[in-house]
């Protein structure tokens, strides 16, 4: 499901080991290439199981360059199914999402099933005997995988499997789902923020260098409040999370993953976190049950972590505080940015409500935190056309790394290193035959 | 977005809530409110606002979706749109930075209900917004419920159905 034209391009040569060349955020024809060397040949992420539960649920989703269908079929597997109907080639599923057993193009009524066989042509006496339904499928995406409800999608038939792809990134997958006690997390469909902004997909991701400056505003204002325990910048009022004396780190993977680890940062606020919970009987229970589910020490860092792995899979997932983000690129100047809510499985009604509240703080187009993200995104994209001096400098804390058993590397939470893993990946997948 | 001017018991929209120079003085009310928010006259629109209990809530993905079990763009008690006010006065807020050119006009506007000194209203805007070279245009319909005092129209709370709330959205750095 890729057409790699070779390019006599050296992509190679635009990403040194700290810097980068600004055509790869700017140059249209690497837009291109990016969806075929990418999109279309690493894992993405598709979606969340909890969004097609049922037999005949679906989603319209999109995986790089092509409109795809996510069903759920009647055996309980889900299905990505090309969205093209196999006779003129219309979209097939023209609703968001909903349930539906059958899909029927309205071109001239050719109609699939969940499994997208082809099981209705409009008069089939008008095709000679060796026309086949069989051979007029909806395409299925040839590579799914999912990771504890997380599914994801490769377009290419062959590649690096699933669990590689991964890597020893399910650890900080676990960390938002086992913040449920019952270990089991959902979005809910039609729950979402719906944001774009006018920069590179390559912009959004982790960095610990920026909030300081670019989230100024609403350090200043939560620095009025009394705790700001569960916000999206941690509990400000304890620590500075984004402080290189702070036990942050920032974490690259292979792959491309890229994290802001703050577990050791944050597993001493446990006590802190409890105690705010404490002071609801949803709060109470909720502790409790973690308690009883995860053992005392387990579910005292659970609790400190408040469910965010704050973990970027390259190229088009991030988890980051209680939401789950996908990133779709529209061309080299624009980006959709989706953010789902994640919901709590196991709790009672006012610890979800208080997540929903919390989000709403810091993420969405009116919101404290993500819009300035979004604004200096696009200052960026203006400033990078000039590019005479064209290298973006990726060079900060390349000193101080260090690696550790997993093979990650890691340096202070201001450091590029998450850039950097991004990057090389990028390249790696750029250059690959 | 405008079921509830659809939907409106018949009184409202044969006889009319209320008598013509009071639905004047309302219109022209809401006028101001938006030329306040035209302005950024931050200020002077938080004092159009009275009682401890006011939302400001502008729903996300369908103009009912519940906010105990939803999200929304915003969803501010008092305490919220203090922060909120905070925030789009701060010149750190670089969202914010430089404010956007805005000019809007309100239509539409039907008095659904009324309650003793309070009032149920419907209305719609087209918004034009320009910042850094990019003109955008934002529609909506609001409802919302007023009191009337001896020194006018005072905001209970407002809800703003904006027409792309479930589309991909750019900041909404302005009052709506």
């Amino acid at each position: 499901m890729t057409t790699l034209i070779a390019s006599s391009r050296d992509y190679g040569a635009l990403v040194k080991e700290d810097r980068v060349h600004s055509s790869i955020f700017t140059d249209e024809q690497i837009f291109q290439d990016e969806m075929e060397r990418i999109f279309h040949r690493t894992w993405l992420f598709a979606l969340h199981e909890s969004e097609i539960p049922k037999f005949g649920d679906f989603k319209r989703i999109q995986l790089g360059r092509f409109p795809v269908i996510a069903t759920r079929d009647e055996n309980g597997e889900v299905q990505l199914l090309i969205n093209r109907c196999r006779h003129r080639g219309a979209q097939v599923c023209e609703a968001p999402r909903g349930n539906a057993k059958r899909f029927q193009c309205w071109y001239h009524g050719w109609t699939y099933d969940t499994k997208g066989n082809l099981v209705g042509v409009t008069g089939p006496e008008a095709y000679d005997k060796n026309f086949s339904s069989e051979q007029h499928a909806l395409p299925k995406v040839p590579r799914v995988g999912s990771y504890r409800g997380f599914v994801f999608a490769s377009l290419a038939e062959e590649g690096m499997s699933f669990d590689d792809y991964l890597g020893s990134t399910k650890q900080f997958f676990d960390i938002m789902i086992d913040s449920s006690p019952v270990g089991e997390i959902e979005i809910k469909p039609g729950v979402v923020n719906k944001t774009m902004y006018r920069g590179n997909w390559k912009q959004i991701g982790m960095d610990g260098y920026h909030p300081h400056y670019v989230h100024m505003s609403v350090f200043k204002i939560f620095s009025k409040r009394e705790s700001t325990i569960g916000s999206a910048v941690g509990a400000l009022h304890l620590e500075d999370p984004f402080a290189d004396v702070s036990q942050s780190r920032t974490r690259g993977f292979a792959n491309g993953h890229a994290c802001l680890d703050f577990r050791e940062q944050r597993r001493s606020h446990a006590a802190m976190a409890i105690d705010d919970l404490q002071r609801s009987e949803d709060g109470r229970q909720y502790v409790a049950d973690m308690v009883a589910n995860y053992g005392q020490e387990h579910a005292e860092e659970l609790l400190a972590w408040h469910g965010d792995p704050h973990l970027g899979l390259f190229p088009n997932l991030q988890l980051i505080h209680d939401h789950v983000r996908v990133v779709i690129p529209i061309s080299p100047g624009e980006t959709e940015v989706l953010m789902y809510p994640v919901f709590l499985k196991g709790v009672g009604p006012s610890i979800n409500e208080k997540r929903l509240r919390a989000h709403e703080a810091f993420y969405g187009p009116a919101a404290a935190g993500s819009p300035d993200d979004a604004e200096i995104f696009e200052r960026t994209q203006r400033g990078l056309l000039a590019d005479s001096e064209p290298w973006v400098l990726l060079a900060r804390g390349l000193n101080r790394e260090q690696v550790d058993e997993d093979g990650s590397v890691t340096a202070c939470i201001s450091d590029e290193t998450t850039q950097r893993a991004q990057m090389q990946e990028w390249k790696r997948l750029m250059t690959a035959r | 977005m405008a079921k509830q001017i659809v939907n409106a018991a018949p009184a409202a929209l044969v006889g009319g809530i209320m008598d013509i120079e009071t639905q004047l003085r309302l219109e022209r009310f809401l006028a101001y409110e938006a030329a306040l928010m035209d302005e950024h006259e931050y200020d002077r629109w938080m004092a159009l606002w009275s009682g401890d209990d006011i939302l400001y809530w502008v729903p996300c993905n369908d103009d009912d979706q519940d906010p105990s079990t939803g999200i929304a763009i915003i969803y501010d008690n008092r305490a919220n749109l203090s922060e909120r006010m905070m925030r789009l006065k701060d010149k750190t807020a670089h969202a914010y930075r430089p404010q956007a050119k805005l000019v809007r006009t309100i239509s539409g506007v039907v008095p659904l209900r009324s309650e003793g000194d309070e009032l149920e209203v419907a209305s719609s805007f087209v918004l034009g917004e320009i910042r850094v070279g990019v003109q955008n245009i934002w529609f909506g319909k609001c409802v919302y419920r007023l009191q009337s005092t001896p020194e006018g129209f005072r905001i209970r709370s407002k809800k703003v159905m904006l027409l792309n709330n479930d589309e991909a959205m750019p900041n909404l750095t302005f009052l709506v």
